[in-house]
């Protein structure tokens, strides 16, 4: 009995020293490749809140939106707009629209086109050039930024739950899938506002840098938001987990095998569609909003179906059904992806695996799908975990045993 | 544009006498104890139409909801959207212009049956497999690569024909491989979610394919020359030629609609290829089969047609018709690996505005996707907006026809049940 | 004391005409059997009933309630619970995690422990506990029908529809099935068994309804719509063949 105690804790072991690893990783590492290692990791954590989150959307609650990433990147151009056009200003600028909260000012800097030579003809700038220097103008909060993408990302994916409501499979994908492409059209055409594929520039997710432990780190070093998507992706999962155990996983589980049983059981299956669209796609949009500070610009590109692609390839790899796997997945695979970019060379042959590498991927998608149907990472952590059913099974073979033998 | 407030104010009024008309007028039924199942596109086309004033009569007389009734107030409507447009923006090329219109009117009608042709493909596949392609747009992608590689690498100076033909034999022999690798276990009970497994496997082919194509041909597009030259040609007469002339590279048709050769040439060969398809599917056993396996899979396995062959045969057809729709296509755009997205987006919004399964309403959506899309690119005061917002113009149609008509213009059977809207 | 009390019901789909003002009343503790050829509109009755479909007419109260305008959920709620023709078991999830839905969704139970206390106990009436963790799709077709009488054991409804109950079911767990619907029965819920075994049918319900295009043509005891005309017509020639 010890020793299947001590089995049934494998996952939760090995789990807590990945976790351990993960923490100690840029502390312990020091090579020459650092920053560029750090950069592969927060790419890869990335990724993982994204997996898991569609994972839940997906694999939990069989709603299956291919328009995950437009929720990401409306998080993205949630805060970076934010931060382009907000800023407070203690003195009034009489050019701008302007609001007075006590003692400050909030300015909303007009919109313009992107030509370089329109760049410092916005309101703020000429109020700015006017004042001389005089006065500070700050901008916003970049955590509000983060906060309202989140908010912007959830309220999005709440309508877009309502409008799907009635559709299943096939129809779901295709809805979410155009979703995607119009969010893509509309940042890609209003140039006014977004720059369209000029991109916005946003600022470091800690602009005058972070002291941590006595060590300062400037705004461009890679462990501060190595640690704040580490930090998300574990609150994320937290989330999950609460979620998954909870009766909101067991309605959502119980509306993707069968949405009428379900309600007439009871489950109020609406509500729990639109809450799942709701909590996922706002997870989906806080992951964006903090990678897009971290990479200091967004642009529509971050929105091309590939992204959804891999996003899709990397929750299926692991394990459609279990986020945890899910996101483990996606850090491996990310990692692994990152690793296989030098070329090969094969007898003379030079390989460019930049794009060898996703063919790979995609074969091992579909060689997965088909053979491997909960992924390759889950079935070893379920194996642990329902180590306990399997006595049982025995005794309900032996059961069906007799009830075959009174036949 | 001159008045956008007009303009935005017209389509405001008639959002919300639709949303009102659709609530009401399937109310109405409903209580009058009537058919509700056309009532809400009826009803939503009326309100956005005629306001209350064609809601009141309706309302008061609820007369049957024939053929008449849908199609007349859904066609007001646009005329009413185009009346209000010509107001709001008096100088636009759209209003001013007749000769651009009837041109952008012509080629929308040619590309959209181009699109048409490419979306029966999907509604081929899913109406016997029951799953949605999403590697459709990889299928018609490799089909313009295809040609291009046999015509323009491999054998230089081969006719154009039998290169088009090449891309569709490799087409072939790809689609009917991947259905027996890949789809033919969902019909055997090896797969646990059927119609999940359909969507993520073909999805993980669309992703494969294009990688493997960037990979192969590299990242930059490539071009193909037009297939053939149009013969010098005129009516009535060659000197005096009003109705109709040609050029090497274009059509000009009254002197004022001008046709690319490219486009003349990939829309007459869909129309030839659909008429060969459809002679197949209602003349022969093969076709027979196809459509006994289409309505009733164990009724047809009884019969003792092997439907997994049918399934084969539908899957290797309907890409190899993506395949033809990209291989004619070649010759007027720059070909990308990435090229077959907005083609595959614009499918999904052809069968379901048609209805899911239904061959006539892929080739009539395909039509009406055509014309949105070439009223959307040519009327958009910026046209660089209007270019970025290409793919969201399908999608406003998708929208509007999974609120108002979720079983699309000709779709019944497959609008239920575990595939699409409930 | 319950009472669904259904008048005038009337349904079309496009040119079909389903139901044709379809009334019945339960009063109490009753055991009914609902009977009619293929095609006579028992399956459509029961969606709306169980509020899948609203109907285009008539009204549908239980126990004072008006129920025939909610939805599904709201319906489950107010105590009326169905079972489905084809077995519909949540496939992947546990034989517990099926049974734990209908509780929590209805919260009367209150904590985990009592849930999974009353879990067992209907596992134990239904002889499933020995499966308690299995994914029901390990189960065989049986024993994932008695499952779902077990998820309608937890959700506890005032009246209960049972769609074909007997239909595929092995002798052994016909047993069962029929151990439960007296268990139900005495517990004081009605319950209504669409079923085409007539034997069955006959047997256990005390009163019977007879549907046969869309209208309701006897409502009596058995005996008495054994004998009536206008049944012996519906049913003349038709043989008790299963529905597909």
């Amino acid at each position: 009995m010890a020793r299947n105690e001590m089995m049934n804790r494998i996952p939760l072991l090995a789990g807590a020293a990945f976790l351990g690893a993960l923490i100690a990783f840029p502390f312990i590492f020091d090579g020459p490749n650092d920053s560029y290692l750090m950069h592969v990791m927060i790419t890869a954590f990335f990724y993982a809140i994204l997996a898991s989150s569609w994972s839940m959307l997906a694999g939990y609650a069989g709603q299956f939106s291919f328009g995950h990433m437009a929720f990401m990147g409306i998080g993205a151009y949630t805060t970076a707009l934010f931060c382009h056009y907000f800023y407070l200003s203690p003195e009034p600028t009489g050019l701008c629209a302007e609001l007075q909260i006590g003692s400050t000012w909030l300015v909303v800097v007009d919109p313009i086109g992107v030509t370089s030579t329109t760049l410092n003809q916005d309101c703020l700038r000429q109020a700015m050039e006017a004042w001389g220097g005089a006065v500070e103008v700050t901008r916003m909060p970049i955590l509000l930024g983060i906060v309202l993408g989140t908010i912007m990302g959830g309220l999005f994916g709440f309508l877009v739950g309502l409008l799907v409501l009635r559709l299943r499979a096939a129809y779901l994908a295709l809805f979410t899938l155009g979703f995607s492409e119009i969010v893509k059209a509309t940042i890609s055409a209003e140039i006014d506002i977004t720059r369209g594929q000029a991109g916005m520039e946003l600022p470091p997710l800690f602009e005058n840098g972070v002291t941590l432990f006595g060590v300062y780190y400037g705004p461009t070093a890679k462990l501060p938001p190595y640690f704040v998507m580490l930090a998300l992706l574990l609150t994320c999962l937290a989330i999950l987990t609460w979620l998954a155990r909870s009766k909101f996983g067991l309605f959502v589980r119980a509306l993707r095998e069968d949405q009428d049983a379900a309600a007439a059981l009871g489950v109020n299956t609406t509500r729990y569609k639109v809450l799942v669209f709701t909590i996922t796609t706002a997870m989906a949009a806080s992951a964006g909003a903090v990678q897009a500070h971290y990479v200091g610009i967004v642009t529509p590109n971050m929105l091309f179906l590939l992204q959804t692609s891999l996003v899709v390839a990397m929750a299926v790899i692991g394990g459609l059904e279990n986020f945890v796997a899910a996101a483990i997945g996606a850090i491996i695979l990310q990692v692994a992806l990152e690793m296989l970019r030098s070329n090969i060379e094969l007898g003379g042959y030079v390989i460019d695996m930049t794009v060898w590498r996703l063919v790979f991927f995609g074969v091992l998608l579909m060689v997965t799908l088909r053979f491997f149907r909960n992924g390759l990472i889950a079935p070893i952590i379920n194996r642990f975990a329902r180590r306990h059913v399997a006595a049982e099974t025995v005794a309900a073979r032996r059961a069906a045993e007799t009830e075959d033998a009174a036949r | 544009m001159e008045a956008p407030g007009l303009f935005w104010g017209v389509i405001v009024w008639m959002i919300f006498w639709g949303a009102v008309g659709a609530l009401v007028i399937r109310a109405r039924y409903l209580h009058r104890d009537l058919d509700t199942s056309n009532t809400v596109f009826v009803g939503a086309m009326t309100g956005a139409a005629l306001g209350p004033v064609g809601l009141a009569p309706l309302w008061a007389a609820t007369p049957q909801l024939g053929r008449f009734l849908s199609i007349a107030p859904a066609i007001l409507t646009v005329l009413l959207v185009a009346g209000a447009f010509a107001f709001a923006d008096p100088a636009n090329i759209c209003v001013t212009n007749g000769s651009f219109v009837a041109s952008q009117f012509t080629n929308g009608l040619m590309i959209g049956i181009i699109y048409g042709f490419m979306a029966l493909g999907l509604t081929l596949i899913f109406s016997i497999l029951g799953v949605v392609s999403f590697a459709h747009g990889e299928f018609y992608m490799i089909g313009g690569m295809l040609v291009y590689y046999i015509s323009a690498v491999w054998f230089p100076g081969i006719s154009p024909l039998i290169a088009v033909l090449g891309a569709c034999a490799v087409a072939f022999l790809l689609g009917a491989a991947f259905e027996r690798m890949f789809l033919t276990p969902m019909y055997h009970g090896q797969i646990d979610r059927p119609v999940e497994y359909g969507i993520l496997v073909t999805f993980g082919l669309a992703f494969t394919l294009q990688y493997f194509v960037q990979a192969v041909a590299g990242a930059s597009p490539v071009k193909v020359q037009r297939f053939i030259d149009f013969p010098r040609f005129g009516l009535p007469s060659k000197e005096d030629p009003w109705l109709m002339e040609t050029s090497r590279g274009s059509l000009t048709l009254f002197e004022t609609v001008s046709i690319p050769n490219p486009r003349f040439m990939a829309a007459v060969t869909c129309i030839l290829v659909l008429v060969a398809l459809l002679f197949l599917l209602h003349r022969t056993w093969t076709g027979r089969a196809l459509r006994a396996v289409s309505q009733d899979r164990e009724a047809a396995a009884i019969a003792g047609i092997n439907p997994d062959r049918m399934n084969m045969l539908a899957f290797a057809l309907g890409g190899m018709i993506a395949a033809l729709a990209g291989a004619l296509l070649v010759q007027a755009f720059s070909w990308l690996p990435q090229v077959g997205n907005i083609p595959a987006m614009r499918s999904f919004v052809i069968v379901v505005l048609g209805g899911l399964g239904s061959l006539p309403g892929a080739f009539l959506g395909g039509i009406l996707v055509g014309l949105v899309e070439a009223a959307g690119t040519g009327c958009v005061p910026d046209p660089q907006k209007a270019a970025s917002y290409i793919p969201a113009y399908g999608m406003i149609v998708l929208t509007l026809t999974l609120l108002l008509r979720p079983t699309g213009l000709f779709g019944r059977r497959f609008a239920g049940g575990v595939h699409g809207a409930k | 004391m319950i009472h669904l009390n259904v008048s005038n019901l009337h349904q079309r789909f496009g040119g079909l005409h389903v139901l044709k003002g379809v009334s019945f009343e339960v009063k109490g503790p009753e055991l009914i059997g609902l009977i009619g050829p293929n095609g006579a509109g028992k399956t459509t009755l029961t969606n709306v009933l169980d509020g899948a479909i609203t109907p285009n007419s008539g009204t549908v109260y239980l126990n004072g309630e008006r129920i025939d305008q909610l939805q599904p959920y709201e319906v489950a709620r107010a105590g009326l619970g169905r079972t489905f023709q084809v077995t519909r078991a949540f496939r992947r999830m546990t034989v517990l995690e099926n049974l734990a839905v209908p509780a929590l969704a209805l919260g009367r139970l209150g904590s985990a422990a009592a849930v999974r206390e009353k879990s067992m106990d209907v596992l134990e009436f239904l002889t499933l506990d020995h499966l308690r963790n299995e994914y029901a799709q390990a189960l065989s077709g049986g024993q994932q029908k008695l499952l779902e009488l077990g998820r309608l054991l937890m959700l506890d409804p005032d009246v209960v529809i049972l769609d074909e109950p007997f239909a595929g079911v092995h002798p052994r767990l016909m047993e069962i099935i029929y151990a439960y619907i007296r268990r139900v029965n005495a517990e004081g819920k009605a319950i209504i068994i669409i079923s085409h075994q007539m034997d069955a049918v006959f047997t256990l319900s005390q009163r019977l309804l007879v549907l046969n295009f869309g209208e309701m043509i006897a409502d009596g005891p058995p005996d008495e719509v054994k004998r009536d005309p206008a049944v012996i017509e519906a049913y003349l020639g038709v043989d008790e063949e299963e529905e597909a």
